[in-house]
């Protein structure tokens, strides 16, 4: 089992993804800002951060710059479950961020989401 | 005749921006209904039909907002405004909130500072827009990191220019330049109200839309030590004339 940080600024469908990821036997915790992520991070031991990058106040590309700036956090795994467009992003900033995984929401079944999840979280193994 | 066009291209212009606002806004409730779906078929759970059945009826609120605020729009000078009690509006929408106000954790507080005459106003678009900014508010408040329950004015005030009414809460980031940048960057951007929504914020957009057509539009106002967006009202005169 692992723990996992799904940071979904949408309660209802942080839901949905949550008992989907539960289904797996993980553990979930949800956060919907990027500030709230950063204290739930220093809380709990995480595995796995499933990341949306359009979140009030601040995004997600900020977050993980503040994550990877902490050697503590350096070993967390990082998907991107996100509404921005693959080609609106900047490639080489998320590979320095070292981002496991980019998954398009709209277009991501629950299913794909838990694939995508135990793949990374196999590699981190 | 070409300011006439000029004024066409440039609503053509704004209504095209508020559509691709609107389009991509209700992307989310799109996805929240085809996951939900797929989980109650992957888990056999039933109480993903309640989700599915807010959902749908919360964007079908929205499509109706929109499709109200470009009639009223499009009515020009043709629209008929009425005396609507102000009052009356925001108790009836601070009713309609309080579900969605408990789920959030959010108390609502209406303050009706003194008495007023009633407001020139179309009923129906005042109501879905105050409603819509309601329900930005309420789901603003329970992002942002509160260390007690949060707190959200439906309030009234008199000024020089008429009366302002809208919706006040400890918002921060919420600003003047803020909503100014929104309304360059609306259509164009994933999240323009970045303060009050991690999505495109049609609601807001919406709303202001409802209330151009009878009133100032959205602004950033102050009530009370509290931050918000409300419109300025004219009031009725009718009963000046008695």
């Amino acid at each position: 089992m692992s723990s996992i940080l799904l940071v979904e600024p949408d309660q209802t469908l942080a839901s949905i993804y949550k008992k989907a990821l539960e289904g797996l036997g993980h553990s979930v915790v949800c956060r919907r800002t990027a500030e709230s992520a950063v204290m739930a991070l220093d809380a709990t031991p995480t595995d796995l951060v499933i990341l949306e990058l359009n979140m009030a106040l601040h995004n997600g590309i900020e977050f993980l710059y503040e994550m990877r700036s902490y050697p503590e956090w350096q070993s967390i795994q990082v998907i991107l479950h996100t509404n921005v467009r693959k080609t609106q992003l900047n490639s080489p900033v998320l590979d320095r961020l070292d981002v496991s995984d980019y998954l398009y929401k709209p277009t991501t079944k629950l299913t794909q989401l838990q694939e995508s999840v135990e793949a990374v979280l196999q590699k981190k193994t | 005749m070409t300011s006439n066009i000029e004024h066409k291209s440039y609503t053509v212009e704004a209504e095209k921006r508020l559509f691709d606002t609107l389009a991509e806004n209700l992307k989310l409730p799109f996805l929240t209904i085809a996951r939900s779906a797929e989980l109650a078929t992957l888990t056999g759970d039933l109480s993903q039909l309640g989700t599915i059945e807010s959902v749908s009826d919360s964007a079908l609120r929205l499509l109706d907002n929109y499709l109200l605020s470009t009639r009223l729009q499009n009515a020009g000078d043709d629209l008929i405004l009425e005396p609507v009690s102000l009052a009356a509006s925001l108790a009836e929408v601070a009713h309609n909130l309080e579900t969605l106000a408990a789920k959030h954790n959010c108390d609502l507080e209406l303050h009706i500072a003194g008495k007023y005459q009633p407001i020139m106003a179309h009923t129906s678009g005042l109501f879905a827009a105050l409603l819509s900014l309601g329900q930005v508010f309420i789901s603003a408040q329970s992002q942002q990191v509160h260390t007690k329950r949060s707190m959200i004015k439906l309030a009234t005030h008199r000024t020089r220019h008429g009366i302002v009414a809208g919706m006040f809460a400890d918002v921060e980031g919420l600003s003047t330049d803020m909503l100014r940048r929104a309304h360059q960057l609306y259509g164009k951007s994933y999240n323009p109200l970045i303060s009050l929504s991690a999505n495109t914020g049609a609601e807001v957009f919406v709303a202001d839309s409802l209330l151009k057509s009878m009133s100032s539009g959205l602004r950033v106002a102050r009530h009370q030590k509290l931050t918000g967006l409300a419109a300025t009202f004219t009031p009725s005169q009718q009963l000046a004339l008695v």
